[in-house]
């Protein structure tokens, strides 16, 4: 897909992820790309500001009789819980912080699963239905089959680079392939490339090798 | 008339004129953010109740004009609130002012509403769940320019673009509805609301100028 539709597709990412209306999975895709991504900081900075005085703007509408009562009493009679601390290490360091939460430190470097030559997988659990997650390893110069997506995929670069048919993405950089784009990313020489991808549904590989692992991976 | 007192007056002049030359940042904050301040360092009940009845009824009135019922208003207000109150000590003035970080909130708790009703999740102990993106610049008086930028642009919108600029905040099945009703593909809908938050960001940048 081309830079000017990606660039359409992630605006409107960004406004899902500040309306509170994209799944897990994307959430905290999102959520790690402003970690890494100045320049969409500053957009989801901007749609915060706007839904604060959107609120605040709001005609007030009375809350139901005793409502602070009520909450005073809970706040006085609730053990005021822990607000849980996420056990975060920074050994995953390549890892930005809002994903470490649900990748565990310990099984996070064995849990690499060989789909390829030069390339692994392992699987994200969300919890979730909608959007299946998965990191992907490539190793330098090394590629992914051409393959093609039976949903729309967004891909954020952890690590290291990849070109394809579309344009260079390195670290904070998101990828957006519609439902039915073909696209075949090789790693940059540089380095290892790892990338966290949501999709909504099963990729398709699309070249003889590709249609082989497509049994594999299933 | 002793030094003193022309310092005094000096330094009452600067308060009123609102301007930001104060060396004390404090007095460029809303009230709402000195009250919200107040909660944090001094548990201050009466400071809570003050941003209670500010922002309960408004916090609850925009959640029902972005589609939430009135019992799941109630409901996110009253747990937005016991998070305020809980929270009140990481609130940072320079990177949100208290509608931001209040709104954000309040988005978090909606997040959580819908998950829990949908499917049930592990709890999110996220750290970045009561973050605002941090600028580099972070200031207060620049978080306040950008507020008061936002504030003055709503209220100049015209009425279809304001409108446009709400619809981006409404639950995602506000938007199939609104697809339906106008018999637009969903992705139109989409579209449509992104220019407008676009036409605004560019109002925004001009008044920079």
């Amino acid at each position: 897909m081309n830079k000017q539709n990606t660039l359409t597709l992630l605006e409107s990412l960004l406004i899902d992820y500040a309306s509170g209306s994209l799944p897990l999975a994307l959430e905290v895709l999102v959520e790690s790309h402003i970690s890494m991504n100045p320049s969409s900081a500053r957009s989801i900075r901007m749609l915060l500001q706007i839904g604060g005085a959107l609120m605040e703007n709001s005609d007030p509408i009375s809350m139901s009789e005793g409502s602070f009562k009520r909450l005073m009493d809970e706040i006085d009679g609730g053990q005021d819980e822990e607000i849980a601390k996420s056990e975060v290490s920074n050994d995953n360091n390549k890892l930005p912080l809002p994903l470490r939460n649900f990748i565990s430190e310990a099984t996070f470097p064995k849990n690499w699963r060989r789909i390829g030559i030069g390339l692994s997988e392992q699987t994200v659990d969300f919890g979730e239905e909608l959007g299946n997650a998965k990191l992907y390893r490539i190793a330098p110069g090394f590629g992914v089959p051409s393959h093609s997506h039976d949903g729309n995929e967004v891909s954020l670069v952890l690590a290291g680079g990849f070109t394809d048919e579309y344009g260079s993405y390195g670290p904070g950089d998101i990828s957006i392939q519609e439902t039915g784009a073909v696209h075949k990313p090789v790693a940059d020489a540089d380095g290892e490339c790892i990338v966290l991808a949501v999709n909504e549904g099963p990729i398709v590989l699309t070249s003889p090798v590709g249609r082989l692992l497509n049994m594999l991976i299933k | 008339m002793n030094l003193r007192v022309v310092a005094e007056l000096i330094s009452s002049l600067d308060i009123s004129m609102g301007s930001g030359f104060s060396n004390d940042n404090q007095n460029n904050l809303s009230e709402w953010d000195r009250l919200l301040l107040r909660v944090g360092s001094d548990r201050d009940r009466f400071a809570f109740k003050k941003l209670y009845e500010h922002f309960a009824p408004r916090l609850k009135s925009f959640l029902l004009r972005i589609g939430s019922d009135m019992s799941a208003a109630e409901e996110i207000c009253q747990e937005s609130m016991i998070m305020v109150w809980r929270r009140a000590e990481t609130f940072n003035p320079d990177s949100a002012g208290a509608s931001t970080w209040i709104f954000t909130i309040a988005r978090n708790k909606r997040i959580d509403k819908l998950r829990k009703d949908n499917r049930p999740l592990p709890d999110l102990n996220d750290p970045s769940f009561f973050q605002i993106p941090v600028d580099k610049s972070d200031d207060i008086l620049q978080r306040l320019e950008e507020e008061k930028k936002i504030t003055n642009a709503l209220k100049n919108l015209p009425p279809e673009q304001a409108k446009l600029i709400l619809s981006a905040y409404y639950e995602e099945k506000s938007h199939r509805k609104i697809a339906d009703e106008t018999n637009l593909p969903l992705g139109t809908v989409k579209s449509r609301i992104r220019l407008a938050i676009n036409r605004l960001r560019s109002q925004l940048e001009e008044l920079e100028g």
